[in-house]
Formats: structure tokens, C-alpha cells, sequence
């Protein structure tokens, strides 16, 4: 027996120790509501009500109307109102048309190979920058600020300059040219391999800035203290950033990367400007195809079908993001 | 083996000086307690010798080796945060075992090492759980294990009680002393609370804004206090103070205090100055009213607190406290004598509050 | 003016009862405190008395009437919040006034009862100061002020100095009983810290599991406590209980080590007990000393003005209290002896008083 254990005190606190209901339990139990309690809540509900038949209208009412409208063959060229669409309906033959449409499976795959290449970019270096951003050094605040801009710019302002940018004779080129000694002319946008590539940078440039403010605000509110702990327990920096940083960060790493990839779907005006979908459908990605069966087809019908599947599909992707998030 | 010295150590925010030259020596496997108010820089010192901050002036040393340029990883110091700082993402055994993992140890050792270290902190039922849910008076012997695990040859341990309630304060003040004789380290404890410094440490070192103000064992320290700062801040109730003026009468020193009336001075006073009359609660006795020498008041407060009766006293503005034990028979509105054990008055300049008889604190 | 009544008052929240049967009448003007460990339903029984509950049984009466009916608001009961808290961007002034402007009371009937509310607690000169300026004193004056300014029948604190340091909160227990007696209001004061409430209390209400297990003076109940769990409650450090047996008149611990005679007549239970000590009536003698058992000191605890020394008799450690510093040292041994005047007898397995102090 240690000599600790045998003052009475020292008992009762091992007594209260193996108590079966710890106390954090004990506090935590929370009393069942009183009647007054009951009543706020059903004023409450009351009160919440309009706010929320509002939301379902919102969310609920195009979703329904889009399935309603990819189950028929309806488009404005056909006169009728969108109401009238139940004549032509032709149950999931537009389904079956978007399954063997190789133009949205290719731009369906494009928009992958962004996510695949910027998620992780954008990813790997705001994480680098919010590490060299949560210490303080000189000159700081206005790195901070410099990095931050591009984010703000206008997705089609930032589309126009990459435009400029990417020109044969344009800056890019001549730097090359500068640093390499040589005359170099690449067309980048109308070169179907490296149209895409250019695409990527610019939405690396454009977006790497918000995946590095969300890491840095998660780094910031890692615990001093628990650092400081770490280190006197003889942690190296890798090792802290491995077992303390990462795991405490892990929410926000994966917000940011649904945020990213759900944006990345979306992506359409800086990559319409500098490329328009082309040369081709070599940059087409699942929303510039969207946008232009839509407009130049007017097959509003089968793009309603495209719009449901891929909603779908990025459910899919939030909710294992979601996941990930819970599983601790 | 490990000394700690700590020479001319100075810290300074901006224009703010938390530390101001301080000299302290504590010795190996001494358990020596920071006192102060908060602000003192009692926390600023842990800090500097944890190698969290570095001084603005002064060295520390552990044994002979000079600790500036040592990163605190390298320290071989043990520190338990108030907010425990403990991994709530981990379990805790994962708690205890990190400084362990983090040196590469085998894997059978950790774990030998972590239950044995759980066993001594009555932690081994919760070793599987996670840390986040778990009470703040486990947290606390948790954040105790996690640093002890590694075996460091100094402790610092920053308010550790603070945030437990008081029954278990009183438990882990008793384990806390034997865990770190059991452990045989070099303990440094940063505290505002007076009884547990009274009761752990070997020697106390009292702060008051950045300057060490007096060092010694707690009983040391208690009785003989270098200033009222001092005598105010250990004790509870706390010493009384009174304005007075010291005087002789038929060549001996003598004490009037101002509307109370006069008390033998002790031996060492000389001259006439105006003083401060110190005298601890315990050291007044309650007597009858014609008592000769007796102070009378009237009694204007009873606290009865289990074996202690407080007796507040009062008379023209003059207030003082006085204990007695359990069922000692007083009322409010009662007109008592007050005597004071002459040997137990304390004299301090009203002015400087230095204590008379001694020599002002240099470290 | 207020009577207090609690009339055989259940709470139960699905299968945990938190307030048991509880009955007590706080008289006018009374300081009563009710005190018991954490989740021992201390805070239900005020918020069944300020309507923010409803009992599933027994009655609540406020002078006599029952209250069960009336709003939190009908029942005008004050609550000083936790930690006196002010609004520190309000002058006292206006700390003062916000609970009757926000019930929309006129302006020229707010500002004469500012003022006298004010003037009972000899606050006036600090109306126009911030609470920042002001000291821990004055600022419980003024929450007392705030509480009390729309006229309660009475106020209720729930741990209300609770987050202070050690020794503000020495001075602040001693403040506030004053300020209650000066003003003569009924207060009822929760708190879980044992000393608080016996500093304070006029009468103590002790609490287990929701029940009242006694109801009296601070002092009573510290000299004469109805049961182990009482008696363990109050005191610190807390009384020391030693395991032994009662045969014919005489206490012996199993082993031996200890005897006492139980000197008065007519006690006449035989079996297994716990003997109570509170650490102040534990004596420490020369090692030799007549009618002492042998000991020896385990740790000692230099307090200044008492010292605690913790005694090891026979495999148990016992707890002594002596006043001043007495020359003891860790590892010495000691002679330990309690006088029979001094003891409560526990019956084992109930935890009731068999026996108890007598000096009170």
C-alpha cells in the first residue's frame, strides 16, 4: 500500500473515484422540461414556423418541379407553358440518354481531374502557408493581406486576366522566355492538353487563399497550452504537428475540402472566359456543358436530368464528408 | 539531482515589470511554494525556468548548467498547467504514454510504465476513456501522470488546485506533498492560496509585484514577516493592523495604539515612530474588561465556524479579530477585554511597512 | 416581511427524485442557509420556491398563503445573481434602477426608491461611480441593492460568492451577514461550502438526496449532528470516524488499541459502531503518558495558528487539530488520547447517532 493511500481523506477520494456515475455524468443529467419549459418550446416552434415554410418552398418546390421536368420531354421551343410538360412525358428516357451521352460522362471525368489536381493543391499549400502564418514574423500583416486578395477577386475578372495571362505573346510566355533564354510562343488556351492545365492554375491561384484562411483559423484555435505541453513532454515539431495539430484540426480539414470540392463542381466563369468549354470540349467541365445545353440547346427537360444527378452526386460527396467529420 | 538557481531574473512586457531581479535557490528534491496575489509574477517565473519565455536579464541554472539557451523540450521539467492542457482528443492512457512515445521507447516499457503510473494516481479505471469527458478532479491527477510519466527531475505545477472544489483540495494537498517525496523531485508549486503553501511546501517564497518579498519555511515566514504585505497575506483570518505609536515608558518601549490603549513593546524596539500594531487573531485572548492592560471592545460580529470562534471586535473605528475555540460564550453587543501575548506583537513602519526588527527583504 | 413554508414538497424528474418530502419554515427576517454536496437538490428547492418549478407534491407558502399558484413574477421573490455580478458598463445608479425600468415603472417613482434603497445600504456617495471603481464590498452592496429595490419578500442566493479566491471570500460571507442584519430581510442562501454556510447561517437546512436529513443552528448541528453523514458534512478538516464495538459501557477499537469508558449512565447499545472525533478534542500526549494509546505522527501541517497533525494509530490515520506550533515532528511517537466527553457514537450500519457531544 502506498503511503498516500491510507489517509481517510486519500480514501474517500478513491471511494468517490470508483463512484459507478462519474461526476461529469451526474452534472451533465439534465432535468426533464417543466411545463413552462414545454410551453416556450411550443412557442418557439410557432414562431419558427413561417421561416420554415418559406425554406421548404425554397428548397423543396424546384427540386420537385426539376424531377417533374426531367421525367418529360418538355422544352420552351414547344410553346407550352412548363406546367403543361405532363404531355409530353416520357418516364426515364432522359436518364437513359444522360447514361449514353459521352459528352457528359467526358466532362463529368474533366471535373474530376480539376478536383483531383486542385483539391489537394489548394489543400497542401494553404496548409504550408497557415503553419508559417501561425507564428508571428515581420511584415506579416501585410502578407497576410497580399495572399488574401486573390480570393476576392471577381471569378470572371480573375477569368479575364489568366485570359490575358495565358496569351501566346503574353506575360507567362515572356517570363519563360526571359528565364529559359529562348522564344517561347506556346498557345496555351488552344492547346487542348494544356488549356486544362491552365484552367487549374487559375483556380489553384484563385482559391488556395480560402483553404488557407479555414486551416489558419483551425491552427489558430489549436490550444496554446496543449502545444506548450507537448513540447515539454519532449515533442519534436513534426511530432506535435502529427499528434496534436492534425487531430485537432481534422474538422475544419475536412469542411474545407467539401467546401473546395462542392465549389469545384460549380466551377464555371473564369474557366467560360478563358477558354469557353474549348478548343473543343477539351475544358468542358459538368457545369459549362450544363450551361451550354441549356442555352444553346434549349433541352431543358434533359438538363433538368443532368442538374438531379448531379445534385445527387455531390449529396453523395457532402454527407461522406459529413462523416468523416463525426467519426472521432 | 537537480538545483534550480535563478539570478537577477528579470522579465519585462513593454514598459510592464512582471519580474524584478529576483534571487532564489531551491535545492534539489525540495518542494518549494510561489505565493503571491495574482499579477505577482509568480507565473511568469514558472514560465522563464519551463523555458516557455525568456528573461529579459538574470540566468537560471539547473544544478551548474546555464538553461538560457537549452529549448524547453530539452529541460527535463515537468509542468502541470492550470487548465491541465490535457490532450482531450486522446484517451487517457494515450495521455500518460505521449512523452514516452515521443522518445521512442518500446512499447512494453511505456506500457509498464504507464500503469504503474496510473496505479499511483488511482487513474487505472479510466485509462480506456476518453480524457474530454472526464471530471476536473481527474483531469488533474491525469495532468499530474502525464508529466510524471517521463521521470523529470523537476516539477512545476501552476495553481493545480484552483479548479477543484475544496474537499478534494484538501485530499490532493496531503497526496500531492507524498507523491513528490515519493518521486523525490525538485518541485516548484505556483499558488494564491496561503494554506496550501502553509501546508506542503518546505519553503515559501512570497511575491508581490515582480519582487521577491521574503523567503523562508512556511513557519518562519508565518511568524516573522518582513512587512505587512507578508503578514496580511499568510493567516487566515489575516494578522490585525493598527495604527499606533511607539514610545517608551519608565525607559521601556512601549506601544500606544491609537483609541485601544498601550502594550509593551517588544525588546528590539527603540525610538518613537508611528508604527503599525500587528498582532495575529490567535494571539489575542479574551478577558474581562478590567483587566489591567486589556484592550475593551465590543464585540460587533461571531463567526462560529466548527472549532474556531472569530470574534470581531470594534471600538472608536479600530477593528480587530480575535479567535477562540469551539462554544466559546460571546455575543454580539457584548463588552469584552482584549489581551495581546506581547511576545507575539509585531511591529511594522507605518510608512514603509517594514517590519521594525528586521532588516528590510533582499532575497 | 416574508414567512417561509415548505410543506412535505416532492420534485421528482422522471425516475430521479430531486426534492424528497422536504418540509421547513423560514421565520421573518431569518438568515437560513440550506447546504448539502453537489446535486443534492439544493438549487430545485429555489427554483420551486421562485415558481420556475412546480411541485408534484406538498405545498409552498409565502406568510401562509400558498404561492402554487402565483408566476415567479406574482411571487416576488428577488434572486441575487451568482457572483454578485453587475453590469459594468452601468453606472450603481443605473445598476440600481434596471430592474424597474425594464418592469417599466414610472421614472418619478424609481429615482425615491433608488435613493432610499441606496441609503439603507449606506451606498449613496458611490451612485455615480462605475462598478470597476468600487471595492469587492461595495460592489455586494450593491447587487444587495439591485436585489432588493423592487421591494422583495425575500431574496435567495445560489452560491452566490462561490468563484471568489479564499480570502475575499472570508470577507464577503462576514459582509453579506451583516448587510442581511442591518437590513432584516428573510435571505435563504444556498451553498455547497460547509463553512460558509455555518459562518452565515442563522439556521442550516442539511441536504441528502434531495431530503432533509437536519434542520438547526450552525452550532447545534456541528455539536450534536443527527448522523454520520451530518457529522461527516460539517467541520474541517472533517471529524474522524474510528471503527470498534460498544460492549457494556466501554468502546474498543477491534484491535484493542483504543478503549474508552463511556461515563454516563443509561447508554446501553452493544455492537458494532463508528466513533466520532472531531480533530480538535483529539489529544496528543508524551508517548508514555498515562491512558494514551500509542501513535505515531504521520505528517504535520503547520497552519500558523493551529497545526494539523495526522496521527497514525494502529493502521488508521487519525486527524488532530492543536492550536499554535506545537514541536511536533513527522515519525515521532506520540501518546493519543480522546476525552469520553467528546464523542459521538454512530451506529454502524444505519449511520444514526447513537451518542453524541454533550458539551453544547
Amino acid at each position: 500500500m502506498t503511503p498516500e493511500a491510507m489517509t481517510p481523506e486519500a480514501m474517500t477520494a478513491k471511494a468517490a473515484m470508483s463512484d459507478p456515475l462519474p461526476a461529469s455524468a451526474r452534472r451533465s443529467h439534465t432535468p426533464p422540461e417543466s411545463p413552462l419549459e414545454a410551453e416556450g418550446r411550443r412557442l418557439g416552434f410557432l414562431m419558427a414556423l413561417p421561416t420554415q415554410l418559406l425554406l421548404v418552398f425554397i428548397v423543396v418546390f424546384p427540386l420537385l418541379m426539376q424531377l417533374y421536368i426531367s421525367l418529360t420531354a418538355w422544352t420552351p421551343l414547344y410553346g407550352q407553358n412548363w406546367t403543361q410538360a405532363w404531355q409530353s412525358w416520357n418516364w426515364f428516357e432522359n436518364y437513359a440518354e444522360v447514361m449514353q451521352d459521352g459528352r457528359f460522362w467526358s466532362a463529368l471525368w474533366r471535373t474530376f481531374l480539376v478536383i483531383i489536381v486542385c483539391v489537394p493543391a489548394q489543400f497542401l499549400l494553404g496548409l504550408g502557408l497557415a503553419i508559417l502564418f501561425v507564428e508571428n514574423f515581420p511584415g506579416k500583416r501585410v502578407f497576410y493581406s497580399v495572399l488574401l486578395t486573390p480570393m476576392m477577386v471577381v471569378p470572371a475578372v480573375a477569368g479575364y486576366m489568366f485570359f490575358m495571362l495565358f496569351q501566346s505573346g503574353g506575360p507567362i510566355n515572356g517570363i519563360l522566355s526571359d528565364l529559359t533564354g529562348l522564344n517561347v510562343t506556346t498557345a496555351w488556351l488552344s492547346d487542348p492538353s494544356l488549356a486544362l492545365a491552365a484552367v487549374m492554375i487559375a483556380d489553384i491561384w484563385q482559391w488556395t487563399p480560402l483553404m488557407f484562411l479555414i486551416l489558419l483559423a483551425g491552427l489558430i484555435g489549436v490550444p496554446e497550452d496543449q502545444l506548450k505541453a507537448a513540447t515539454l513532454l519532449g515533442a519534436s515539431w513534426w511530432q506535435r504537428f502529427r499528434t496534436i495539430m492534425l487531430p485537432r484540426i481534422r474538422t475544419v480539414i475536412v469542411i474545407a475540402l467539401v467546401i473546395r470540392t462542392v465549389e469545384i463542381f460549380k466551377i464555371f466563369d473564369n474557366l467560360y472566359i478563358m477558354t469557353g468549354g474549348g478548343p473543343g470540349v477539351s475544358t468542358e467541365t459538368i457545369s459549362v456543358y450544363i450551361y451550354k445545353v441549356t442555352l444553346q440547346n434549349l433541352e431543358w427537360s434533359y438538363v433538368a436530368t443532368v442538374a438531379l444527378i448531379i445534385l445527387v452526386s455531390l449529396s453523395v460527396v457532402t454527407a461522406f464528408g459529413l462523416k468523416l467529420m463525426d467519426r472521432r | 539531482m537537480a538545483s534550480i538557481t535563478l539570478s537577477g531574473l528579470t522579465k519585462t512586457f513593454g514598459t510592464f515589470t512582471a519580474v524584478k531581479s529576483l534571487d532564489l535557490h531551491i535545492a534539489d528534491k525540495e518542494f518549494l511554494a510561489l505565493l503571491g496575489p495574482s499579477g505577482c509574477g509568480k507565473s511568469t517565473t514558472m514560465n522563464i525556468i519551463a523555458g516557455m519565455e525568456q528573461p529579459s536579464a538574470g540566468t537560471v541554472r539547473f544544478d551548474d548548467r546555464d538553461m538560457l539557451n537549452v529549448p524547453m523540450g530539452r529541460r527535463g521539467v515537468g509542468f502541470v498547467f492550470q487548465n491541465y492542457a490535457i490532450f482531450t482528443h486522446m484517451s487517457v492512457y494515450d495521455n500518460i504514454a505521449y512523452g514516452l512515445r515521443m522518445r521512442g521507447l518500446p512499447k512494453a516499457e511505456i506500457d509498464a510504465r504507464v500503469r504503474q503510473v496510473a496505479e499511483l494516481l488511482g487513474l487505472t479505471p479510466f485509462l480506456k476513456q476518453k480524457s474530454a469527458g472526464l471530471s476536473v478532479n481527474i483531469l488533474q491527477r491525469l495532468a499530474i501522470g502525464r508529466s510524471a510519466a517521463v521521470n523529470p527531475q523537476i516539477f512545476l505545477l501552476d495553481e493545480p488546485l484552483s479548479n477543484v472544489d475544496a474537499a478534494f483540495r484538501a485530499v490532493m494537498r496531503t497526496e500531492l506533498k507524498h507523491l513528490q517525496r515519493e518521486f523525490g523531485q525538485t518541485m516548484i508549486y505556483v499558488t494564491h492560496d496561503q494554506l496550501e503553501a502553509m501546508t506542503m511546501a518546505d519553503r515559501i517564497a512570497v511575491m508581490d509585484r515582480g519582487v521577491l518579498q521574503q523567503v523562508g519555511s512556511p513557519i518562519e515566514v508565518y511568524n516573522n514577516p518582513v512587512n505587512t504585505f507578508v503578514a496580511r497575506f499568510l493567516g487566515s483570518p489575516s494578522m490585525n493592523l493598527l495604527p499606533a505609536r511607539l514610545g517608551t515608558e519608565d525607559g521601556r518601549p512601549v506601544v500606544e495604539v491609537t483609541g485601544l490603549g498601550r502594550v509593551a513593546a517588544p525588546a528590539s524596539a527603540r525610538g518613537s515612530a508611528d508604527v503599525l500594531f500587528g498582532i495575529r487573531p490567535e494571539d489575542l485572548t479574551i478577558t474581562a474588561t478590567d483587566l489591567p492592560g486589556a484592550f475593551v471592545m465590543e464585540v460587533v460580529f461571531v463567526e462560529r465556524v466548527g472549532p474556531r470562534t472569530i470574534v470581531h471586535l470594534a471600538r472608536d473605528g479600530q477593528e480587530l479579530k480575535a479567535i477562540e475555540g469551539n462554544g466559546f460564550p460571546v455575543a454580539i453587543g457584548d463588552r469584552l477585554g482584549v489581551v495581546a501575548k506581547p511576545e507575539s506583537v509585531r511591529l511594522f513602519d507605518a510608512a514603509t511597512g517594514q517590519a521594525l526588527d528586521k532588516e528590510p527583504a533582499d532575497g | 416581511m416574508a414567512e417561509i413554508t415548505f410543506e412535505n414538497v416532492s420534485k421528482r424528474f422522471g425516475d430521479t427524485v430531486a426534492v424528497d418530502d422536504v418540509s421547513f419554515r423560514v421565520a421573518d427576517n431569518e438568515f437560513f442557509c440550506i447546504f448539502g454536496p453537489p446535486t443534492s437538490g439544493k438549487s430545485t428547492i429555489l427554483r420551486l420556491l421562485l415558481g420556475l418549478e412546480t411541485p408534484d407534491a406538498g405545498d409552498i407558502l409565502i406568510d401562509g398563503k400558498s404561492v402554487l399558484g402565483v408566476s415567479p413574477a406574482g411571487r416576488n421573490v428577488a434572486m441575487v445573481f451568482q457572483n454578485l455580478a453587475l453590469f459594468p458598463h452601468m453606472t450603481t445608479e443605473n445598476n440600481i434602477r434596471f430592474p424597474l425600468v425594464e418592469r417599466g415603472q414610472p421614472a418619478e417613482t424609481i429615482a425615491p426608491r433608488v435613493a432610499e434603497v441606496a441609503e439603507k445600504l449606506h451606498i449613496t456617495p458611490l451612485l455615480k461611480k462605475m462598478p470597476a471603481q468600487l471595492s469587492g464590498g461595495e460592489r455586494q452592496r450593491v447587487a444587495i441593492a439591485r436585489a432588493l429595490v423592487r421591494d422583495p419578500v425575500a431574496y435567495l442566493m445560489d452560491d452566490p460568492i462561490s468563484a471568489l479566491d479564499a480570502r475575499l471570500r472570508e470577507e464577503t460571507r462576514v459582509e453579506l451577514k451583516r448587510i442581511q442584519r442591518e437590513l432584516g430581510h428573510t435571505l435563504i442562501y444556498v451553498t455547497h461550502d460547509q463553512e460558509e454556510a455555518m459562518s452565515v447561517a442563522d439556521r442550516m437546512a442539511i441536504l441528502e438526496h434531495g431530503a432533509i436529513r437536519q434542520i438547526d443552528t450552525p452550532e447545534a448541528i456541528y455539536d450534536r449532528p443527527a448522523s454520520r453523514y451530518v457529522a461527516r458534512l460539517v467541520g474541517s478538516p472533517p471529524i474522524n470516524l474510528i471503527p470498534g464495538v460498544v460492549r457494556t459501557g466501554r468502546f474498543e477499537t477491534d484491535d484493542g488499541a483504543l478503549r474508552i469508558d463511556l461515563d454516563r449512565g443509561g447508554f446501553a447499545h452493544d455492537g458494532p459502531v463508528d466513533l466520532g472525533v472531531r480533530p480538535e478534542d483529539v489529544r496528543i500526549s508524551p508517548p508514555d503518558a498515562d491512558g494514551a494509546a500509542a501513535a505515531r505522527v504521520y505528517e504535520v501541517e503547520p497552519l500558523g495558528g493551529f497545526t494539523i497533525v495526522d496521527v497514525e494509530m494502529s493502521g488508521q490515520i487519525l486527524r488532530a487539530m492543536l492550536r499554535g506550533q506545537p514541536p511536533i515532528r513527522a515519525n515521532e511517537p506520540v501518546g493519543l488520547s480522546i476525552a469520553p466527553s467528546s464523542i459521538h457514537l454512530f451506529a454502524r450500519d444505519s449511520g444514526a447517532t447513537l451518542f453524541a457531544d454533550t458539551r453544547g
